[in-house]
């Protein structure tokens, strides 16, 4: 009997081979290494899928395999720090979706950067490679602290990558800013660490000695100036979730992610789809038994997750170019995520995770198609009528955009519905979590506008430049991952058809929710299950009890959907379109500016390098100029007292005399003789 | 006997250099200096110390002879290592070669004297993290600043007398106080002990031998001579507000200079803060927990501001040394295994990282002849190897996960956070942390305007890639860095075995 599980390290260790060969010798390699890189992902995906075969079968792992801190024997913070594998079904899915992705990525890269000539392939393919490594060992972490490791590794990779272009001045700035922002939640993130190893003495995330469990139990080891328990838990939990908000992109720190378009767009589809972004959601998903603990932890993130999905959906309705309104979309839909989590849908936000990493992909992927054809310019009033051009890339493009709309039956619809169905059933007497739904609501139609607005623009009416009249052709390179992913987007509902079974009660068709509930196997502990069981939630329905809830809550989000869909129809979808965002006055300009966030965010880094200078003035006027002033004071000093050094013996002599009585007196007085 | 050998090969190599010709005395230097690399390397394979050599653990390659005696006290060439100071001997035993291989392309004057001083230096710094007798290890305390201030003043920058005579006067005048502080307690000590040796003065005070001397109560002794002690050491390490030294005897020093004052010189003092204060007199330190504790996170933040606001390379790493220095005390105060041994640990990474972003800054400077911000752009253009283990280098430096810095600021993060012995633990190690943010964003900003972006630098030569045996030393220290980063137990094994009596000396009430 081979053990699939010993093979799991090889799975994060492939890549990051792929990324030492390009790095070492990919000056020497056809293609820059690229070979190299398909061939690692290929071998991963491989593996996962032996694993996923494997955890169906029954089995799961979660094992130490590297000691990289011994405990000592002594005093509160004794812990052992050591990295491991946690393979469970909820794993095991994740590291099938981040294979896959970067394997498509990497073959649509072949067409994105070999054959428009990019320089610098080995570069790329290193960091694609360190990318995927990082992302797949931080997916296989058994315990808080290595997946903090490996979720810097990807902020790191997600610098190189973003400032891939290093010659030009925007990349490196918007690198600079992905890491800077995501490393501010990182800082919290940080502390979440160290207090759950403090607290707890562990940062495992399964077992009986976890740290959910222990938690759970109730059992710390410390709190902080004697905190109650449950404050305490829901204080880690928001540290920790700091580093969520920076990784996911979640208001106020998803002002990297626009940015980031910078980078080239192969690297904007994993870094949206499959690594960085889903990142932050996977780590809430990963520890749920210890959210689900505090329900003012999970209010807030319902809250942030609600606001964010209207708040960046907002903004993607006004933007020129095709990736600013992925990359918006990206931060709404994680913000969806987000909401699922927080209102106790940990199956919904997982199958949103999933359907999102494939239509996301595909999108980002198509863009990418479009602007290979359009010779690099993104500006989509610079397009139309490519649909006839491109049709590969515009029937793929629309499965996606159908998928973010969430129309009937495409992948995004049943996830998104799913998401909505559960804010709705768990909001009755939570204030956060209603807000958090009725902004996930309002945010639905704002979604189908932005995306059709999108289609209809790149792909439909008449030509708007030359270079949308003769677009360059894409090879299969382009066409096959799209086409692989298109298929995705269409068909990835299907896993877990809920609202089916609940209406038409055709059992056993829900198969995500019995995959997380360890149907088939898993860890004891890290099912859907019991985390509805610690959760502080109970479902109340609307008329017609839950059936009468599920065809209610479809229906409202599909028809707000169709609505935002024939809005942008009826404006964009005209042979000649124009912008209607006149129409919006001053609203626009505030849309259009990202609601003067950057800008704060700017003014703020302005500001603390304000208070550098004024501390280097001080530093150098104050504390140095005392330390010179000392020596100018005894250099000062020294000349005077040279002035003793007389030559006279009679001068000395008397000195002498002087210091003697002085001597006297002094160690009489300290000693006492004269008493 | 080895580690004899070891300091007296460094003693004669430094005389050899300096008698040999100018041509290869650099050559001469490197190959000498790997004989004690060798022999340091020796030393990690058969170390078998156990436990704190300073209360009373097994010493390992122990040897003491009497040497002579001095106010009824007898001196004695006293040497050994424990877990603490062997990590400090291999830093220093493989820094050194290094900074030679670095001086070759910009020591283009009086070569001779220059590799000779580095060696004596090295003899020196070799003798500090030796010596368990307080007159030997004063002895070679005291010699170190005499080649430093040679080696800054001579080859150093423009302002380079008034950086040299401030770095000799300023540090030395903390030695005299911390001397004064010493001897005031071997005094107090009275009959008690019998000779100079560092473990037996610890072992007695520890016992409480301490009394009145000079109409001094014991405790207030102990109290004054631990003031002293910090003082004198805080101006080596250094910490804010006896800083200021530092950045202009760095923007000075030539690049090999800089790296072994970053490197190594900066490490004598948190090791002796540790040996002196945090080991000898660990109740003064835990009483004293809150004002050193808030030294400590100014030094971290201030000097993580300081850097922002700085146009010269070099001075924005040296102002971060300040800052990384500042993670070491406050792991130091906390008592805690994690705390100390995390601290001693970042010494060590601390002194690799900061060697690396001196030398490579040294690189760029070689090829440009400026270090200043605005006056060059996209430098990984035209040097991407050195741009690119500068770059790691950096995210060193910020912290990265699986590189050594990481692992000495999370040792100390873990350790501090729910310590005992520290009042309002977790309120410091958060203020603390925040450096790790303010890090990145000083360096992420340098880094975006010198290295990248369009090519600009106005020379009138071509700028090319910078010369192997420039690149080695950084690729080498790199990799030095991530195996410490992947496989921290490979030194904090030892560093925790001696850092846990340490945790043990201090009594916490309550």
């Amino acid at each position: 009997m081979i053990d699939v599980f010993s093979y799991v390290p090889a799975i994060v260790l492939l890549p990051f081979f792929s990324f030492l060969v390009a790095l070492g010798a990919g000056k020497y390699l056809p293609k820059g290494g690229a070979f190299g890189g398909i061939a690692a992902t290929a071998g991963s995906f491989l593996l996962s899928l032996w694993v996923l075969a494997t955890v169906a079968g029954g089995q799961a792992a979660n094992r130490t395999i590297y000691t990289w801190a011994s405990a000592g024997g002594i005093g509160p913070t004794d812990v052992e720090l050591t990295f491991g594998i946690l393979v469970d079904p909820l794993s095991a899915l994740m590291l099938v979706i981040v294979t896959l992705v970067a394997l498509l990525v990497h073959v649509f890269s072949l067409g994105y950067m070999n054959d428009e000539g990019e320089t610098g392939l080995p570069r790329y393919y290193a960091g694609l490679g360190l990318f995927t490594a990082s992302m797949l060992g931080f997916v296989v972490a058994d315990n808080l602290l290595m997946a903090f490791m490996f979720f810097e590794l990807v902020g790191l990779c997600s610098y190189l990558l973003i400032g891939f272009h290093f010659r030009e001045p925007g990349p490196p700035s918007a690198a600079k800013k992905a890491f800077l922002v995501t490393r501010f939640g990182d800082y919290f993130f940080l502390i979440g660490v160290v207090a759950v190893l403090a607290t707890f003495g562990t940062a495992q995330f399964a077992g009986p000695e976890s740290f959910p469990a222990l938690a759970e139990a109730g059992e710390v080891a410390w709190t902080p100036g004697g905190l109650a328990v449950d404050t305490w838990f829901t204080i880690v939990g928001l540290l920790v979730l700091g580093g969520v908000v920076g990784k996911s992109a979640q208001f106020p720190l998803h002002t990297w992610l626009p940015d980031a378009m910078e980078g080239p767009t192969p690297v904007s589809a994993l870094i949206h789809a499959a690594t960085m972004v889903a990142a932050g959601v996977y780590l809430v998903a990963r520890m749920y038994g210890f959210y689900a603990l505090s329900p003012t932890a999970l209010a807030v993130i319902a809250f942030i997750g609600g606001f964010t999905a209207l708040f960046a959906a907002t903004m993607g309705v006004v933007k020129d170019e095709l990736k600013q309104v992925l990359a918006y979309s990206t931060i709404s839909q994680y913000g969806y995520m987000m909401l699922a989590l927080g209102a106790g849908g940990y199956v919904a936000a997982v199958f949103h995770l999933t359907t999102h990493a494939f239509f996301k992909a595909l999108l980002f992927l198509g863009a990418g198609s479009v602007i290979i054809a359009m010779h690099h310019n993104e500006d989509m009033w610079d397009m139309g009528g490519l649909k006839s051009k491109l049709p590969v890339t515009y029937y793929t493009f629309l499965a996606g955009s159908l998928a973010l709309a969430g129309i009937f039956p495409f992948a995004g619809f049943w996830s998104k519905d799913e998401i909505l169905y559960e804010a709705l059933v768990h909001a009755p007497g939570e204030p956060l979590l209603f807000g958090g739904y009725l902004m996930g609501l309002l945010a639905v139609p704002v979604t189908a506008f932005y995306t059709f607005r999108m289609v209809f623009l790149t792909f439909h009416g008449e030509p708007r430049s030359a270079t949308a009249r003769d677009p360059e052709p894409v090879r299969w390179n382009v066409k096959g991952p799209l086409t692989v992913l298109g298929s995705l987007a269409v068909v990835t509902g299907v896993i877990n058809m809920v609202p089916v079974q609940k209406v038409l009660g055709i059992e056993g068709i829900d198969v995500l929710h019995r995959w997380l509930d360890n149907e088939w196997g898993g860890i004891e502990g890290l099912s859907s299950h019991h985390y509805a069981d610690l959760g502080p939630y109970s479902s109340e329905y609307l008329v017609g009890g839950e059936v009468g809830t599920v065809l209610v809550g479809a229906a409202v989000s599909l028809g707000l959907a169709l609505a935002g869909l024939g809005l942008a129809w009826r404006l964009y979808g005209v042979p000649s379109p124009t912008e209607h965002t006149a129409k919006l006055g001053g609203i626009k300009d505030v849309l259009y500016n990202n609601y003067y966030l950057d800008e704060l965010q700017v003014w703020l880094a302005y500001r603390t390098e304000d208070v550098a200078g004024v501390a280097n003035v001080f530093d150098q006027g104050i504390i140095d100029g005392v330390v010179n002033g000392v020596s100018s004071v005894s250099l000062f000093g020294g000349n005077r007292i040279r002035r003793l050094q007389s030559g006279v013996v009679s001068q000395y002599t008397a000195l002498l005399t002087l210091g003697l009585v002085a001597l006297v007196l002094v160690l009489g007085v300290t000693g006492g003789w004269f008493l | 006997m080895i580690l004899e050998a070891l300091i007296a090969v460094a003693f004669v190599s430094a005389l050899v250099v300096l008698l040999a010709p100018n041509e290869w005395a650099g050559k001469l230097a490197f190959a000498l200096s790997l004989i004690p690399f060798a022999g340091s390397l020796y030393l990690w394979s058969a170390f078998d110390g156990s436990g704190n050599a300073l209360t009373g653990g097994d010493i390992a390659f122990r040897t003491q002879v009497e040497w002579l005696e001095v106010g009824g006290r007898s001196v004695s060439w006293f040497v050994g290592l424990d877990g603490i100071s062997l990590p400090l001997v291999v830093l220093t035993t493989f820094l050194v070669p290094l900074a030679i291989v670095s001086a070759w392309t910009p020591i283009d004057s009086r070569q001779s004297q220059f590799y000779g001083l580095m060696l004596f230096m090295q003899a020196n710094l070799l003798g500090v993290f030796t010596a368990l007798d307080f007159f030997l290890w004063f002895i070679f305390w005291e010699a170190v600043l005499v080649p430093m201030y040679f080696l800054i003043g001579i080859w150093g920058g423009p302002r380079r007398k008034y950086a040299a005579i401030k770095f000799f006067v300023y540090t030395n005048a903390a030695s005299l106080l911390m001397f004064i502080g010493f001897m005031s307690l071997v005094f107090a000590l009275g009959d008690s002990v019998s000779s100079f040796a560092l473990p037996e003065i610890t072992q007695a005070i520890a016992a409480g031998d301490l009394s009145a001397w000079f109409g001094i109560a014991p405790e207030r002794m102990a109290l004054l001579a631990f003031l002293a002690m910090f003082l004198g050491f805080a101006v080596k390490v250094p910490i804010v507000p006896v800083h200021t030294w530092l950045p202009d005897a760095h923007v000075e020093a030539p690049t090999p200079v800089s790296v072994l004052l970053a490197g190594v010189l900066l490490k004598m003092g948190t090791y002796a803060l540790l040996r002196f204060n945090f080991t000898m007199l660990p109740n003064q330190a835990s009483a004293l927990a809150i004002p050193i504790a808030a030294i400590a996170v100014i030094s971290v933040i201030y000097g993580a501001m300081l850097a922002l606001a700085q146009k010269d390379l070099k001075r924005i790493v040296a102002y971060s040394s300040v800052s990384s220095m500042g993670y070491v005390i406050l792991g130091l105060v906390v008592f805690t295994e994690y705390g100390v041994g995390g601290a001693t640990f970042q010494m060590v990474a601390h002194g690799l990282i900061s060697g690396l972003m001196f030398m490579a800054v040294g690189v760029v400077y070689n090829a440009t002849h400026t270090r200043m911000v605005g006056d060059m752009a996209g430098m990984a253009d035209r040097m991407p190897i050195t741009v690119g283990i500068l770059v790691a280098g950096a995210f060193g430096y910020m912290g990265l996960p699986l590189m050594a810095g990481f692992a000495g600021e999370f040792f100390i993060f873990v350790g501090s956070l729910s310590a005992p012995a520290l009042p309002y633990a977790p309120v410091f190690t958060a203020l603390a942390m925040f450096g790790i943010v303010i890090v990145a964003g000083y360096l992420l900003s340098a880094m975006q305007s010198t290295l990248f972006g369009p090519f600009h630098l106005e020379t009138d030569y071509e700028v090319g890639p910078a010369p192997f045996h420039d690149v080695a030393p950084l690729a080498v220290l790199l990799v030095a860095i991530i195996v410490l980063g992947v496989a921290p137990d490979i030194f904090f094994e030892m560093i925790r075995d001696a850092a846990v009596p340490v945790v043990e000396g201090v009594t916490l009430d309550g």
